[in-house]
């Protein structure tokens, strides 16, 4: 990488030297195509890497220096494009590989590139995706006509791909300027060019100074067309926003990216919660996973109300009725019922289809407090379900006696082996970790 | 959001509340109309631990009010808050409803038409994804009290919540059923 490093900074000398781009079109073009050799070669090396931003910062300039829409360029881009698809993850943008006129713009890569961000220790985190260099040439290659700047920003915005995206969520929602970002944009690439190996984050800070003199030629072009391109940016309420590769970089469509971002960091939510849902990545196959479980829990709820009617002929879950104080007292002789009652609740929970969930959500909610945990588990109760009611400092009503009741009884005779067990064999392994019954099994 | 203990009592509490309400006619109710009621109550003691922050509360409440017979039961156990529980329900049923109607007039005003020109490989993979992620949503849209009205990014919250308190109410009625169980266990041995 170092040998190519000066080569590089000599590529990226040339365009420099050709001011407002256009008349050196055969020097942008060999320069273009040493660059995409060497990319081509080093690509399979710069696997989130910060070389890669060299490269596409290179690559970036000498587009900058020159324009033309270069048909084999559309197809190199594609090729590179289409390797890497590992990027996603299952979800349905990534069928969205450009191909097209408007190719690439979503460079990924450039979103490590770009100084998006002002903060930009980031930029090191985003540093994930491989193929952006190419979209990046043919992002800029595309596009001169409205001005290179003004798209390349956006698709420095827009190009994270999935992974950095999700390193990134803590920025998303930082104020940018438009103006800013590009000269932040192209400080970071000429300072990621001028100082080869170094990390992004230590040459963010140190670029700058070396880039200033630079800029003023490219970015007085760019503010004129940022605003046409930019206007999604530009809310008072900035949206960090990256286009992904092979995307249109219209408001309409890096609005949907917003939205699908969105979606995604609230389907995480979801695969906490659902249980079983953490090998699941796709979009689809976690649907699948939620609506089952709320089918399922539907259908507890159904089922147990039933029960309960079935149960109560009249209805009357008085309060004085079931937490009658004999009850409490009699836990000694409750341990024959609490065999009888596992019978009749063992029927009962087979019917349940998704048997794991029954429990896991038990077991989840008590994941969810687990300093509630330490504190049930002290009080001694096996008794898993109920425990999680049970915490004696704030009970004030006397129905709580009920769940208190189910705690202080202690399974302790074989014969109750089979209440435990209808406990037991629900457990799914993310309950392990708090279910005290565990041992008992 | 509060603990998932403070959450049971307070739907145990409700859900009981109901129950009484529903014994007060005094009258001989057959299994399914007890089931029934023990289920409505249930869904109503549920939802107003919600406190109507929630969509698929509000929703819920609506659906159990608009039929005739459990107006009276789903008012009188919510008590003031029904009346603002169902305003507040409406109103933003209509403000759904406006979200989407304007929704759909933008997107066929919307004359930018992407072209993508995919290999044919891709374009397939993707309608097919596509699909099946529509055809789910759907589902559970159809699964979560007032969905209908939802995009796509309200409607997973809207999950997230509803799933957690079908969870809490589970937990409870099982907790009940069992404690049930037991009594009347104990009622036929001893």
């Amino acid at each position: 990488m170092n040998r190519a490093l000066p080569e590089m900074l000599h590529c990226l000398n040339m365009p420099g030297n050709v001011a407002g781009g256009g008349g050196s079109a055969d020097i942008s073009v060999l320069e273009r195509q040493r660059a995409r050799m060497k990319w081509q070669q080093d690509q399979n090396f710069l696997i989130g890497n910060h070389e890669l931003n060299v490269f596409s910062a290179q690559q970036l300039h000498q587009l900058q220096g020159s324009v033309s829409n270069d048909p084999g360029f559309a197809e190199y881009v594609t090729r590179a494009v289409k390797q890497d698809p590992g990027m996603e993850n299952g979800w349905p943008d990534v069928g969205k590989f450009g191909g097209d006129d408007h190719l690439g713009y979503g460079a990924c890569g450039y979103g490590n590139v770009s100084g998006f961000e002002m903060n930009y220790e980031a930029i090191a985190r985003t540093v994930s995706c491989s193929p952006t260099v190419a979209a990046a040439i043919s992002e800029a290659a595309v596009t001169e006509t409205k001005g290179k700047e003004s798209i390349l920003p956006e698709k420095l915005n827009s190009a994270v791909g999935r992974e950095s995206s999700k390193k990134r969520k803590a920025d998303k929602n930082q104020n940018l300027k438009v103006v800013a970002e590009e000269d932040a944009k192209e400080k970071r690439i000429k300072g990621c060019a001028e100082e080869g190996d170094s990390k992004i984050t230590e040459q963010n800070s140190s670029s700058k100074a070396n880039i200033s003199n630079n800029n003023n030629r490219e970015t007085s072009t760019d503010t004129s067309k940022e605003n046409s391109k930019v206007t999604e940016v530009q809310k008072p309420d900035y949206i960090h926003v990256r286009a992904r590769r092979g995307q249109a970089t219209d408001s309409h469509s890096l609005a949907e990216r917003v939205r699908r971002e969105k979606i995604s960091e609230r389907m995480k939510y979801l695969q906490d919660l659902v249980p079983g849902c953490n090998k699941i990545t796709g979009k689809a196959g976690m649907l699948d996973e939620i609506i089952n479980y709320v089918q399922s829990l539907q259908r507890q709820v159904e089922f147990l109300s039933m029960k309960l009617a079935s149960v109560n002929p009249r209805l009357d879950f008085n309060t004085e009725n079931i937490f009658t104080k004999e009850i409490f007292p009699a836990c000694a002789s409750t341990y024959p019922t609490i065999e009888v009652s596992s019978e009749m609740a063992n029927p009962a929970y087979f019917q349940f289809s998704p048997v794991q969930q029954v429990v896991s959500c038990c077991g989840l909610e008590m994941g969810i407090t687990p300093p509630d945990m330490a504190l049930r588990r002290t009080t001694s109760a096996p008794v898993s379900i109920p425990e999680t009611f049970l915490d004696p400092s704030c009970f004030n009503f006397s129905y709580a006696r009920i769940f208190l009741y189910f705690s202080k009884s202690k399974p302790l005779q074989p014969g109750t082996l089979s209440y435990k067990t209808s406990i037991a064999w629900s457990f799914n392994k993310e309950d392990q970790q708090h279910f005290p019954l565990r041992h008992l099994q | 959001m509060h603990s998932p203990s403070q959450l049971k009592r307070d739907f145990l509490k409700q859900w009981l509340k109901g129950l009484q309400m529903c014994n007060y006619p005094k009258k001989e109710m057959s299994i399914l109309e007890r089931k029934k009621a023990i289920k409505l109550s249930a869904d109503v003691a549920m939802a107003s631990t919600r406190n109507a922050t929630s969509c698929w509360s509000l929703a819920l409440i609506a659906n159990a009010s608009k039929d005739g017979n459990n107006k009276c039961l789903v008012e009188h156990l919510l008590g003031q808050e029904s009346e603002r529980l169902k305003m507040a329900s409406t109103f933003q049923l209509a403000i759904l409803n406006k979200k989407l109607r304007s929704k759909k007039i933008i997107k066929k005003s919307c004359s930018v038409r992407r072209v993508k020109k995919l290999a044919p490989r891709m374009v397939l993979a993707s309608s097919v994804a596509k699909r099946l992620a529509k055809n789910r949503t759907q589902l559970l849209k159809s699964l979560v009290p007032g969905g209908e009205s939802m995009d796509e990014f309200s409607l997973i919250k809207e999950t997230l919540d509803y799933i957690v308190s079908l969870r809490v109410q589970v937990d409870v009625m099982r907790c009940l059923a069992n404690a049930s169980d037991l009594l009347n266990c104990k009622g036929v041995h001893g």
